[in-house]
């Protein structure tokens, strides 16, 4: 973890991306203008509330969102020779299933559910082996199973044909992971991936995810509300707030050096109640606001202590520098553009 | 199962015989009206002679005993023939409408359902819905009336009827076959679109929920095309409730459609049990009825083990009860 992230290349780059969606209402926009990339073998977390947009723009990234989505903005993806715009590969295209599985792939939150109940689970890790990398059947069958193995999955020739109702949480968690890691993807998104799991589970299934990472050498976006696990699984946090990343930063800076009143107050409470009692970790007083006909204001006046009347109310903030590695969006910094 | 089909056989026949009257009370009603006087000997005697003058489950019980030990299903009164024989004549032509105009209905709503849940809120998805709608508020012999005149203003043949004239006195052939197909074609449109509607919705519905399934997005995360998501993962799963609505149709096909073969002039099975009911038939009435109630019980057997068969949770579970 150590090592300079500056001299390695991104494996992605997503640059100003926006999603609306159309609505009877009127055009939702939760995700306004998020940029961050992530580089070879590191760990990027995602943070922030519920319903902050963090699914949203992981999703885009795989180009799985609804169809009626509409992104914008670029999501650079770095092939062997050449750099690829995710967002400009027609929706369901050949190009982008190539991508999908094979070069990023995705673990969700929850396992019971991702699988579908009427196949078993070798049959349908074993699809994307047949996929990606062989039609051979023989010869997917020994790569799915020798998979399976690698996650944890004990007696993988008897659970290969096994339905998804006769795995517990846990080893679904496995099985999903062998299936997102079978072809060796770059880059690995995995939204939540043990919330819905007990403690003790919990932590076989990060120890499996790091050693994993090392073995493969692949980057992963993890999107998480446990501030506890960002520290223990990644190198860099991207703190998200309606629909844009407000500050982001390694892990040590934004535990001893937080910026934002936001991250502040995330921090804060979590050292306030302790590591591992998620419900409460996000217990900032307020709401976040739909992300329906926004004023131009900065997303958190409402619920900031610290707001500049007449400056946060009236501007947005952009994006400012404080140094390398740290970036923070929030007038409090940005000297220049409150007068300005 | 035995005893569900019992139970039903007695409530059937209980509620039969439940109006006032019997058949030869209908019976003299009509002949009166048409001036036939009979005295109160005649009546008994008609009645001692059918055995209308046992109590009902006297009755019940006797029919039952020659059901059981004779195949017997009693007598027809109106038809002055063994019920099973009353029955058998029609068997075969009603089976071959049902049966074809199921394989319509299936055939024209799955594509239609699938393609609506595919492009839902489409022109396309509105234009099936709307005419899915109409077909399921338009009453059936209307539509029946209503084609039978086009096709009698277009063609010049009245098609009323499965059979013409012809095919009456000689029978059909292979050389009248292609005429008899014809006929069937208003029966079938009829009958079907009464049903398309609401398997359109069903399986439209189906795969609408399928389509926001976690395992959907899993399966698309990992590469698969939208045509496999589509028939591979969402019908696969959108499929068991319109197996489950199987169940019931293998009653509709021993009877067809009712009102559409009156006003059609269908010679199936439909029309006879109406006739029954009316004329307190009870025999030929209650026969029906409680083969339906058979067949109703076998269905849901053939579709719990046709849902066992495509859904392995369900295998587990019946294997569990075992
Ligand atoms: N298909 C959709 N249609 C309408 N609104 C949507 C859709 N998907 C997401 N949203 C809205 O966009 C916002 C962001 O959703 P997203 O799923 O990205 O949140 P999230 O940060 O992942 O939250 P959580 O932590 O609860 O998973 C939410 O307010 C949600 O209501
Ligand atoms: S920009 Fe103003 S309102 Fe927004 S977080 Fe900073 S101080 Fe608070
Ligand atoms: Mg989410």
């Amino acid at each position: 973890m150590d090592r300079r992230t500056e001299d390695r290349v991104p494996v992605v780059q997503v640059k100003n991306l926006t999603i609306d969606i159309p609505m009877d209402e009127g055009v939702l926009t939760p995700v306004r203008g998020v940029s961050f990339s992530i580089h070879e073998g590191e760990t990027l977390g995602l943070v922030g509330e519920s319903g902050c947009g963090k699914s949203l723009t992981s999703k885009a990234i795989l180009g799985i969102n609804d169809k009626k989505c509409r992104t914008g903005g670029e999501i650079l993806f770095s092939e062997a020779d050449h750099v690829l715009d995710l967002l400009k590969l027609k929706y369901g295209s050949e190009e982008i299933r190539k991508i999908r599985g094979e070069r990023a792939s995705m673990i969700f939150q929850e396992p019971m559910v991702a699988f579908h109940p009427m196949y078993t689970i070798g049959a349908q890790i074993n699809e994307c082996t047949r996929l990606h990398i062989t039609s051979d059947k023989v010869k997917s069958k020994e790569i799915t199973l020798d998979m399976m193995k690698r996650v944890g999955i004990a007696n993988a020739e008897k659970r290969y044909d096994q339905y998804p109702h006769e795995f517990s949480g846990g080893m679904l968690q496995r099985a999903l992971i062998a299936m997102a890691l079978v072809c060796r993807p770059a880059l690995l998104i995995a939204d939540e991936p043990t919330t819905a799991l007990d403690v003790t589970i919990q932590a076989q299934i990060l120890e499996l995810m790091k050693s994993l990472q090392k073995e493969f050498d692949m980057s992963i976006l993890f999107i998480t509300h446990d501030l506890g696990v960002v520290a223990n699984m990644c190198d860099r946090v991207a703190v998200m707030y309606l629909g844009k990343i407000v500050e982001e930063a390694s892990v040590r800076e934004i535990y001893k050096n937080p910026k934002h009143p936001y991250t502040k107050g995330l921090i804060g409470s979590v050292h306030k109640v302790g590591t591992h009692n998620q419900s409460k970790l996000f217990s900032i007083d307020g709401t976040v606001p739909l992300a329906l006909n926004l004023p131009k204001r900065c997303g958190f006046y409402e619920r900031c202590s610290s707001r500049i009347e007449g400056v946060c109310n009236r501007l947005e903030p952009g994006r400012t520098m404080l140094d390398d590695d740290h970036s923070v969006n929030c007038f409090l910094y940005d000297k220049e553009n409150i007068h300005g | 199962m035995i005893p569900t089909v019992l139970i039903i056989s007695f409530v059937v026949f209980f509620i039969i015989q439940l109006p006032p009257g019997d058949y030869v009370s209908s019976y003299i009603a009509k002949m009166s009206a048409e001036g036939e006087i009979f005295t109160q000997e005649m009546i008994d005697e008609m009645r001692a002679e059918y055995g209308l003058d046992r109590p009902w489950y006297i009755q019940y019980f006797y029919w039952m005993m020659d059901i059981l030990f004779h195949g017997d299903f009693g007598y027809s009164f109106s038809y002055l023939r063994p019920v099973w024989d009353v029955i058998m004549d029609r068997l075969g032509l009603t089976i071959a409408v049902s049966l074809i105009t199921m394989a319509f209905t299936y055939l024209v709503s799955l594509p239609i359902g699938i393609y609506s849940a595919n492009h839902q809120y489409s022109v396309g998805d509105y234009l099936f819905t709307f005419i899915g709608f109409l077909g399921m508020a338009a009453p059936n012999f209307l539509l029946a009336i209503i084609l039978m005149y086009a096709s009698y203003v277009w063609t010049g043949t009245p098609y009323i009827g499965l059979f013409s004239q012809e095919m009456l006195q000689n029978g059909i052939h292979l050389y009248n076959f292609g005429e008899f197909l014809k006929r069937l074609i208003i029966p079938v449109i009829v009958i079907g679109t009464s049903g398309t509607c609401g398997v359109i919705r069903t399986v439209r519905a189906q795969m609408l929920d399928e389509q926001s399934k976690q395992y959907t997005l899993t399966a698309r995360a990992k590469g698969v095309s939208e045509r496999k998501i589509t028939y591979k993962y969402c019908l696969r799963a959108a499929i068991n409730p319109v197996v489950s609505g199987l169940s019931n149709s293998l009653s509709s096909i021993f009877t067809g459609s009712t009102i559409s073969a009156i006003v059609m002039n269908l010679a199936i099975q439909g029309p006879v049990l109406y006739t029954a009911l009316k004329n307190q038939d009870m025999y030929l009435a209650g026969t029906i009825l409680l083969v339906q109630a058979v067949l109703i019980v076998i269905g849901t057997l053939l579709s719990d083990i046709a849902l066992g068969l495509l859904d392995p949770r369900i295998r587990f579970e019946q294997q569990k009860e075992d």
